[in-house]
């Protein structure tokens, strides 16, 4: 089927587009790179193709894993036409990618998204003009509002090839002009036209080179890179071709805009300038947090919790489920199975829906909120110094962040990051000594229950480790720390049906994640309690659990739990809260949270970073998390 | 002895310029890496073109247009910009 692929610069609401377009929902934030793969969808535009949702780009020839993924699209998809999505206050560099695309010669239209911002800075485009000049349509849309969308529809049909932006300088001509012959000659694309190719490959572009090298003779392609090589030897052709193409997406913008001169900064750019400021910026993010935990650690952990778990489960539903198994089936192992010490509904279920439900949606709202408000890119400004110790910048704050929400997700988006050192310090980091939500919640209800300074020492403790592991893997894997360079985008007000459909996406998408886990978990401990494994490997334990962190040697099951999530083991503990001593709370609490991360997160880990590396962080973590956490518990004995 | 460019003096890096005023950028350092100076210019930093210093710490923040960039002072100090 034929693709419409939605393309454009990181934030300027393609996600929102796409939903608009397909009813498909897809992760939508207030920050760049928050689409990481490519979505498709069949689409009410046209019944007969299929809507993509790619990645942004903030140039081309590709050079991050987000824009390879949008190259690969546009390299493979069978192309209908390509809607670009662009930011109408920012028409300059909407325009410069305009220019490259064109060379690919595919029909196109251009959406300029973000109208009303652009009306509320003063800057007006004059879209007709602009339209002529392309010879391709030009729409102006709000799509958080819906506005434009009947007229992008109505213009869709009317997608065409754009007229070429620019011409570059002679010399630059005559070697795009060599290479677009021999690409035409050895391996001519179906859609894609050479020319264009030949500029993305000229200018380094490695989706491009594979695809070039894949689909020709091995001594044909040689002539290619032959060629690239002669050309690379005199310019820097990515920066110099950039060069040209922003230079005429300038000269055409200003043709076509109009800007009234403001006479105050907008109220949003005050608040974004108040928050990274070097005075007001460390108060207002103390104030952010302690919002946060009001909300998902007082509100979620304790109010929810204690109205799902005691009122609803305990007082109702558990009681109720008994009575009717007992009623119902005679099996006594059947019974035990469903409503027993382990069983599916009464730990299981228990487990996933009254403890971490409320936790994680509260969680997921208050994430959200900030995700949409634009103070997450701003995060990173803030924290680029206290990054720099551990050999990062501010940018991996994000993955950080969002790790507190799942670190599966988080594994993820480490793509974000531009160099694969960072990645690789970033993820280790997040396996180590980032709790997720549902666990944060758990820690959050179990210490906030013991005292504030149980709280405070686990908080340390993990900010302490992270900086020192952190410190540590700066200093081993090789490879330089890259300066921060970032975009902020405007602070916005986020829009509660786009927080609550949000909230609601990752929590469906959790909830299938977490229990089937939690079953699965739950089942595996019943047939380890009935098979009397169990008591052995609580045995066994005994001398590191109890030993040596100082724990009920109950805390081994646990454990046990805890390599299947970290959560459903925290959880585990939690159950027990009311035999330990508040140094058993809080050792048990930092050896959990370094404890190996979820199952689908050690996935995710082989994903991205291969078996043998994910492997090796584990190997690594479960020694650690035990040799901290007994080491906290010789000097809390000692000290508290 | 020393030829010196007449336009020297007048270039200062971005990192010295004081919040509230106004550049031109003349030139992004060889320092700075090739990435780095291709990021650069797709967020629209070109020779000649003016933007505001909103201020310099934790970081150097720039409105080119209306697009906020904030820039570490590693790489804020190699580009040369004109008052």
């Amino acid at each position: 089927m034929n693709s419409i692929l939605l393309v454009g610069h990181p934030n300027v609401g393609k996600s929102v587009l796409f939903h608009r377009l397909t009813g498909a929902y897809v992760n939508v934030s207030n920050y760049p790179g928050t689409t990481v793969e490519v979505t498709r969808a069949s689409t009410r535009l046209d019944q007969t193709a299929i809507l993509l949702d790619t990645p942004g780009v903030l140039s081309l020839p590709s050079r991050s894993d987000d824009e390879r993924a949008t190259m690969r699209a546009l390299l493979n998809e069978e192309i209908r036409c390509l809607i670009q999505v662009g930011d109408a206050k920012n028409l300059r560099r909407t325009l410069t990618l305009t220019a490259l695309l064109a060379e690919l010669a595919v029909p196109m239209m251009l959406v300029l998204n973000l109208h009303d911002e652009a009306m509320a800075r003063g800057i007006s485009i004059n879209s007709g003009q602009l339209a002529e000049d392309l010879d391709i349509p030009v729409i102006a849309t709000v799509a958080t509002g819906g506005q434009g969308l009947s007229e992008l529809s109505a213009h869709l049909p009317k997608a065409r090839i754009p007229l070429p932006m620019l011409h570059y300088g002679p010399e630059f001509e005559a070697h795009i002009g060599l290479m677009t012959k021999a690409i035409e000659r050895i391996s001519p694309h179906p859609q894609l036209a050479a020319r264009g190719l030949a500029i993305l490959y000229l200018g380094g572009d490695s989706e491009v080179t594979d695809w070039l090298s894949q689909h020709g003779q091995a001594k044909d392609y040689a002539e290619l890179l032959t060629l690239r090589e002669s050309a690379l030897l005199k310019h820097n052709l990515a920066t110099l071709l950039a060069r040209e193409r922003t230079e005429a997406a300038g000269t055409l913008a200003s043709a076509v805009t109009r800007r009234n001169v403001r006479s105050s900064p907008l109220l949003s750019q005050k608040i974004g300038q108040a928050v990274v400021h070097p005075v007001w910026g460390i108060p207002i993010l103390l104030g952010v947090l302690y919002a946060v935990y009001e909300f998902v650690g007082v509100f979620g952990a304790t109010t929810l919790v204690g109205l799902m778990e005691e009122d609803l489960f305990e007082g109702i539903l558990n009681p109720a489920f008994t009575s009717l198994v007992t009623h119902l089936i005679t099996i006594p192992w059947l019974q035990e199975l469903l409503v027993g010490q382990y069983g599916l509904w009464t730990m299981g279920m228990t487990y996933a829906l009254a403890l971490i439900l409320p936790i994680v949606t509260t969680f997921f709202f208050a994430f959200g909120v900030l995700e949409d408000s634009g103070y997450l890119p701003r995060l990173t400004v803030i924290a680029n110094r206290l990054f720099a110790t551990i050999g990062l910048n501010g940018r991996a704050v994000l993955p950080m962040v969002l790790g507190l929400g799942c670190v599966t997700m988080a594994t993820l988006t480490t793509r974000i990051l531009h160099s694969p050192r960072e990645r690789l310090i970033t993820t280790f980091l997040l396996a180590l000594a980032i709790p997720c939500s549902a666990q944060l919640g758990v820690v959050l209800g179990m210490l906030g229950g013991v005292s504030f300074t149980a709280l405070l020492i686990w908080a340390l403790a993990m900010v302490g480790i992270l900086l020192l592991a952190g410190f540590l893997a700066a200093k081993l894997i090789p490879g330089r720390r890259i300066p921060l360079v970032t975009e902020l985008p405007p602070m916005r007000l986020p829009i509660l049906g786009n927080v609550i459909k949000k909230t609601g996406g990752r929590l469906k998408w959790y909830l299938i994640e977490v229990i089937p886990l939690f079953l699965i978990g739950t089942f595996i401990m019943y047939l380890l309690d009935k098979s009397g494994a169990l008591p052995a490997i609580i045995e066994a334990g005994e001398p590191l659990v109890s030993g040596w962190l100082g724990l009920p040697k109950e805390a081994s099951a646990a454990f046990v739990m805890g390599f299947l999530r970290r959560d459903f083991g925290a959880t585990g503990l939690f159950a027990m809260a009311d035999v330990l001593s508040p140094i058993q709370a809080v050792v048990w609490m930092i050896t959990i949270t370094l404890f190996i991360p979820c199952f689908a997160s050690f996935m995710m880990m082989v994903k991205e970073q291969g078996i043998k590396t994910a492997f090796g962080m584990v190997a690594l973590i479960v020694p650690f998390a035990f040799l901290i956490g007994g080491l906290f518990n010789i000097v809390l004995r000692a000290l508290w | 002895m020393t030829n010196i460019n007449p336009h020297h003096d007048t270039r200062l890096p971005l990192a010295f310029i004081k919040p509230g005023q106004e550049v031109k950028l003349a030139e992004i350092g060889q320092e700075i890496d090739a990435h780095q100076r291709e990021q650069l210019t797709a967020y629209g930093l070109a020779e000649s073109r003016s933007f505001k210093v909103l201020q310099q710490k934790p970081m150097t923040v720039i409105l080119a247009d209306e697009v906020e960039l904030a820039l570490e002072h590693q790489v804020a100090r190699h580009i040369w910009v004109i008052r």
